[in-house]
């Protein structure tokens, strides 16, 4: 796991200052889309190996929840923004 | 009719004072609670994270008395307590922009200050505090230890640092374990 995570509020904290949540990349199905997609949603996961974009939280510095591109296998992150950004919420 | 009376205790008013760790004379560090003035958090209302000149009026005219701690969030600190009357009046002044709460009896304040000050805060942050890195006036919301503080650079020597009440004396104890190689001197609130 990387240790130092590059907020873009904070600067570079340790990963200690997070939580995190999971794959970035999925979007809410809607309220009647059914049981097979809602089932996917809250239970299925992809486990990929390589670059990653994840549901980061600031816990214990700005409190902000950030989107981290970073990779499974290198530890190495890419980029990260606020979550808040365009275009970056699914 | 009250069952009991409320009683204000300052948080460190039981907390270890004195000397400990080494006899030394010089580059000692100084613990000192600071006094339990007010201390106001203010969040920004969704599309209005601009407002830092407002809420910098409304700060009591300190130096470092507004604390900025990420998008949209401050600390508004002091040593005078401020009344709910007052409290309402700060926030009316921003005219919406922002919601101010009352955490006058939720923090606490420390101040450490000596020339490693920066050597023992770095036993227990990852944050960079080097001057020029870190310049006097620079706010940090943080883990000291597993214990979230709001670190202030208050001179190039000093900092400040703002606790929730209930790890304050805990934070006290450690600061002065992370303190004795260089000597500290602790003075708790009385």
């Amino acid at each position: 796991m990387a240790s130092l995570i590059a907020c873009p509020h904070c600067g570079p904290r340790p990963k200690e200052e997070f939580t995190i949540r999971g794959d970035a990349g999925i979007a809410r199905p809607l309220p009647d889309a059914g049981e097979d997609e809602w089932h996917a949603y809250v239970y299925l996961r992809d486990n990929p190996r390589g670059r990653h974009k994840e549901h980061w939280h600031h816990t214990s510095g700005c409190r902000r929840w950030l989107v981290v591109e970073r990779d499974t296998m290198t530890h190495a992150i890419y980029t990260v923004t606020d979550a808040s950004a365009q275009g970056e919420t699914a | 009719m009250v069952d009991f009376a409320l009683l204000h205790r300052l948080a460190l008013a039981t907390a270890k004072s004195g000397s400990f760790g080494a006899r030394t004379a010089d580059g000692r560090i100084a613990l000192t609670a600071l006094p339990e003035g007010h201390v106001l958090q203010v969040l920004a209302s969704p599309g209005h994270a601009d407002i830092e000149q407002a809420v910098a009026k409304i700060g009591d005219g300190k130096p470092h008395a507004v604390r900025a701690y990420g998008p949209g969030q401050w600390f508004l600190v002091g040593d005078a307590p401020l009344s709910s009357s007052e409290i309402f009046a700060k926030a009316s002044q921003l005219d919406g922009a922002g919601s101010v709460a009352d955490q006058s009896h939720g923090r606490v304040r420390i101040e450490i200050a000596g020339t490693a000050v920066e050597t023992v805060l770095a036993k227990g942050t990852a944050v960079d505090l080097a001057l020029s890195q870190y310049p006097v006036g620079r706010s940090a919301m943080t883990l000291i230890g597993h214990i979230s503080a709001l670190i202030t650079r208050t001179g190039p020597d000093s900092f400040e640092l703002m606790v929730l009440r209930g790890f304050a004396e805990s934070l006290w104890d450690e600061l002065i374990e992370m303190s004795l190689e260089f000597g500290v001197d602790a003075t708790a609130a009385n």
